[in-house]
């Protein structure tokens, strides 16, 4: 369990430095259980820090979502770090980005959290619903435990889990400069046992589970916003000139938005699921980015997000590569 | 009621290249393909239609004549990106599409009687011929026109050879600009808003209006305030990415007000309180 | 006339007499809430919270065509919404009811929205009284609106235990009333001031509130305040608050081509909240970053809309908290810019 001061004192320090022009971590959210990111600027902010179950987004995306915006004319760009806090999960987005030379490992603090699994927030809303005073979540003896209202309720941790924490491998941040806990060892795999079922259905079954899935899809692109991978900053399926995805939403298109994407992570994804948690429509995207992510382990035994000096797998070309031409 | 969204044919009588360049900038003289559309077309100078081609899309430019200038509308449009680049490829006989007269107007009746100077950069000068053309075909009807224009190069000066012609008519004064010395060129080399200072129009009973670049605007509205206009006085045109063109879609408005309806013609008064202006 | 009910037993009777019409109902896909079109009542799915996107879509859809048109020929072939025929939505919240109503304001604008206003005569809207609020984050109240609100519906169905009281509220009511004759029976006397008590405690049962008074003329006022940037630190520039949202209408307009040159331009949602919304094709973006466009988004819900239409465009429904992926709240945002 981290210890909520030591998270306080550290993330003080790290802003106080003349290096660092922000710290992102999480707080309290506006209702219920939720729990939301923080921006912290100074020192005296850090007091509404928080860690526990409750915070399941990975906060790696805001290093390539902030806008870079054109400096004034007579000012000098700002070229402070960003301290960021992350999970296991989280971290290996930071390698990632490290891995295809988004920034450069100078340029981020990485305050990295061991991490014992988040809830599923869905479920928590399921099964206690109507919660609006901030309630908190913890995981106490291999339980969950659910302070709210006044009362205190315990639930198994299977019951409340994260499905990506129940498969996870990377509990440990892979890249950091502090961590601000014990090291969490690997608790579990990835048996992929429902994407086998999957792979062995007929092509009309399969075809037709996701067509009623990409159905519901309303194009809001928050899976590929909150995606830390996807920061081209002129998306390919923004482009009018020319249209490569049209705006309409209809089955058609909205096949080819989420194949296009999935094809895009191949190699990258780093299997966080936060495409999945966020979409509205309850599309099982982790779906597609695993099975991406069992092929290309097959394929090439290749895991993103594990190693900043590896070379990106579908972006780097090698003499021994099957193929005779780079495309 | 016509349905909004649905556009009237035009066909091209004539199409010309005003400036040179990656950014060139084409006059296209239509008509309607339908006489009977004219019956039906109300428009006063400041106008705006939505100009397009179906399978491209349609974009909104200001109607550059008069109504003073029977049978056939003007537009002047730099090419910049999908729609406007297509446009470019149209010559005389062929056609586009056209939604309008879309937005408000110059209010040229209240200017009746006054002194009008207008303060053009660049395109800027397209939303201002209207204006220009309008007083000079009720030229009892206004008092002193007066014309300040200028470009990047003398090849930027659009409508070359009607800014000639304004020189040698006598019903108004014109001072034009280029930014950079230039061999042969006669006239004044600066900004237009050292230029204004050089004119130097005096406020009382005048009306200014401008259009070109925003940081032209920007220094033309704060000179025009040293020369002792009100905010009243001075008018100008905005523009923003439009869609619908009638105040549906949303994402033209500058703070409370649409550009494409309660604008594209505002006055100062109207936006020195609004921040988004002047973005 | 007496007010009529429709005793639960007959639902599937009247959902069968009204799938003559186009019937739109919530149903269920996996496990969300969507409004669709039914044609066996079995689908309906009326003992529910609420749906996640609106049955704005219904009368103002994500996706239509204006006109089609042929490449290389003049004549441009006028989307006729008529062929879409009579639309029966039922079961609908009052929120999303009072949207339609808001927006209609806009649609009717000086110019007339003929596919707008078209489908929204056409369509006939059943409402469902919320006994319990659908949702923590339920601020109706708050913006006009209520629980039990009349505004936007013809008809509004009361959950009274084996039956729903039906109370009709405007000629199309009526008329959809007579359809179901067969189905409906009177009312005991003392039913509309019973409803009448369970709105009040519905209306108790709403935990979350904001005072609006004063809110649009501050906003202005507020523009260069830093806590724009605080509110939209954390935001994804997706488009869920604003598609998720029953009050939020703006589109994009799209031409599309086939190879065989026919062609359409169509209409799409969009959202203010995507960084090309406002791009120019010059490149310039007089909203470049998330802080204007929260800025924009907010000022236009609860300042710039009632400059013009007197009514707040937001009708507390609480998507937009519900679903957020990064917890920006609403509720949050104005409590500050009431402390600000």
């Amino acid at each position: 369990m981290v210890d909520i001061n030591k998270l306080r004192e550290i993330a003080a320090e790290v802003i106080s430095r003349d290096d660092v022009r922000e710290l992102i971590g999480y707080r309290p959210g506006t209702y219920g259980f939720r729990a939301r990111p923080a921006f912290v600027t100074g020192p005296e902010e850090v007091d509404r820090l928080i860690f526990t179950p409750a915070c399941v987004n990975n906060l790696a995306t805001y290093i390539t979502l902030e806008e870079k915006l054109p400096v004034p004319r007579g000012q000098e760009p700002d070229t402070r770090k960003v301290a960021v806090m992350v999970k296991g999960c989280d971290s290996r987005a930071l390698v990632q980005q490290m891995e295809e030379k988004a920034y450069g490992r100078d340029q981020v603090v990485v305050l990295g959290i061991p991490c014992t699994g988040v809830v599923d927030m869905a479920r928590v809303e399921a099964r206690f619903p109507g919660v609006l005073e901030l309630g908190e979540i913890a995981l106490e003896g291999g339980k969950f435990v659910l302070s709210f209202d006044g009362k205190v309720e315990e639930v198994p941790k299977d019951e409340l889990l994260a499905d990506k924490c129940a498969r996870c491998r990377y509990p440990t941040p892979l890249v950091y400069d502090q961590l601000l806990d014990d090291e969490v060892a690997r608790f579990a795999d990835d048996d992929y046992s429902d994407i086998e079922a999957l792979e062995k259905r007929s092509m009309e079954d399969k075809w037709g589970y996701w067509e009623e899935k990409f159905s519901r899809c309303i194009r809001c692109y928050s899976c590929r916003n909150v995606c830390p991978m996807c920061y081209c900053e002129d998306c390919v399926l923004d482009r009018i000139n020319p249209t490569w995805m049209r705006r309409s939403v209809d089955i058609s298109e909205n096949t080819a938005f989420h194949i296009a994407r999935a094809y895009h992570l191949a190699g990258r994804c780093i299997q966080c699921g936060e495409c999945q948690r966020v979409c509205p429509a309850k599309i099982p995207l982790m779906e597609l980015n695993r099975k991406f992510y069992k092929d290309v382990g097959e394929l090439y035994d290749y895991e993103p997000g594990t190693n900043v000096e590896a070379a990106p797998l579908l972006a780097t070309f090698s003499v021994e590569d099957r193929e005779d031409f780079i495309l | 009621m016509k349905n909004p969204y649905i556009p009237y044919q035009v066909n091209i009588l004539e199409a010309w290249y005003e400036t040179p360049g990656d950014r060139c900038i084409k006059t296209f003289k239509v008509t309607f393909a339908d006489e009977k559309v004219w019956d039906t077309w109300k428009q006063l100078p400041g106008q705006c239609a939505m100009v397009g081609i179906p399978g491209v899309g349609e974009s909104m430019f200001c109607i550059s004549s008069s109504p003073t200038e029977e049978g056939y509308l003007r537009f002047s449009i730099m090419k910049m990106g999908k729609n406007t680049t297509a446009l470019h490829e149209l010559e005389a006989g062929d056609s586009f599409y056209v939604r309008g007269p879309l937005g408000n107007s110059f209010p040229v009746e209240e200017w009746k009687g006054k002194n009008v100077f207008t303060i053009g950069g660049g395109i800027g000068q397209a939303p201002l011929r209207p204006v220009v053309e309008y007083i000079r075909a009720n030229r009892g009807d206004f008092g002193e026109l007066e014309l300040i224009y200028g470009a990047r190069t003398s090849e930027d000066h659009c409508f070359k050879a009607e800014f000639e012609e304004i020189a040698q008519c006598g019903e108004c004064e014109c001072h034009l600009a280029i930014d950079v010395e230039e061999e042969k060129w006669p006239h004044f080399v600066g900004f237009v808003p050292t230029l204004l200072m050089e004119v130097a129009p005096s406020p009382e009973n005048a009306i200014a209006v401008t259009c070109g670049p925003p940081i032209m605007i920007k220094f033309v509205l704060q000179n025009l305030e040293k020369l002792g206009f009100a905010p009243d006085q001075v008018y100008t045109t905005l523009e923003n990415r439009m869609k619908c063109g009638i105040g549906k879609c949303g994402r033209c408005n500058v703070g409370h007000l649409y550009v494409c309806k309660d604008g594209p013609v505002f006055s100062y008064a109207q936006l020195k309180d609004i921040p988004e202006a002047f973005a | 006339m007496a007010v009529k009910k429709l005793s639960k037993e007959k639902i599937g009777e009247a959902l069968k007499e009204l799938s003559k019409f186009r019937l739109i109902a919530p149903a269920r896909s996996d496990e969300v809430v969507i409004f669709k079109e039914i044609a066996d009542p079995e689908e309906a799915y009326l003992d529910y919270g609420n749906s996640t996107v609106p049955p704005k879509k219904v009368v103002f859809p994500q996706t239509e065509t204006l006109f089609r048109f042929m490449v290389g020929n003049p004549e441009l072939e006028e989307k006729n919404v008529e062929e879409e025929g009579t639309t029966v939505i039922f079961g609908l919240r009052p929120c999303d009811a009072r949207a339609m109503a808001i927006v209609e304001k806009l649609f009717s604008w000086d110019y007339d929205d003929p596919y707008f206003l078209k489908r929204r005569e056409l369509t006939t809207l059943v409402g469902m009284a919320c006994v319990e609020p659908p949702s923590v984050n339920c601020f109706c109240p708050s913006v006009g609106g209520g629980p039990f609100g009349k505004e936007g519906l013809d008809l509004l169905l009361t959950d009274m235990g084996d039956y729903y009281l039906v109370q009709s509220l405007t000629d199309k009511g009526k008329k959809l009333e007579e359809t179901l004759a067969s189905q409906l029976e009177d009312a005991a006397g003392g039913d509309e001031k019973k409803a009448e008590g369970m709105a009040a405690e519905a209306e108790g049962k709403i935990r979350r509130s904001i005072k609006t008074e004063g809110i649009p003329e501050k906003l202005p006022g507020l523009w260069e305040n830093d806590l724009w940037k605080k509110v939209s630190a954390a935001c994804l520039g997706c488009g869920i608050c604003t598609f998720l949202c029953p009050t939020c209408h703006c589109f994009d307009i799209q031409d599309e081509v086939e190879e065989l040159g026919d062609g359409r331009r169509c209409r799409m949602w969009d959202s203010c909240m995507f960084s090309e919304y406002s791009l120019h094709a010059s490149g310039h973006n007089p909203r470049p970053t998330r802080r204007e466009r929260t800025r924009n988004r907010i000022s236009h819900k609860y300042s710039y809309y009632p400059s013009r239409f007197d009514v707040i465009a937001c009708v507390g429904c609480g998507r937009c908290i519900n679903l957020c992926p990064v917890n920006i709240d609403i509720l949050d945002i104005l409590e500050q810019v009431v402390d600000a």
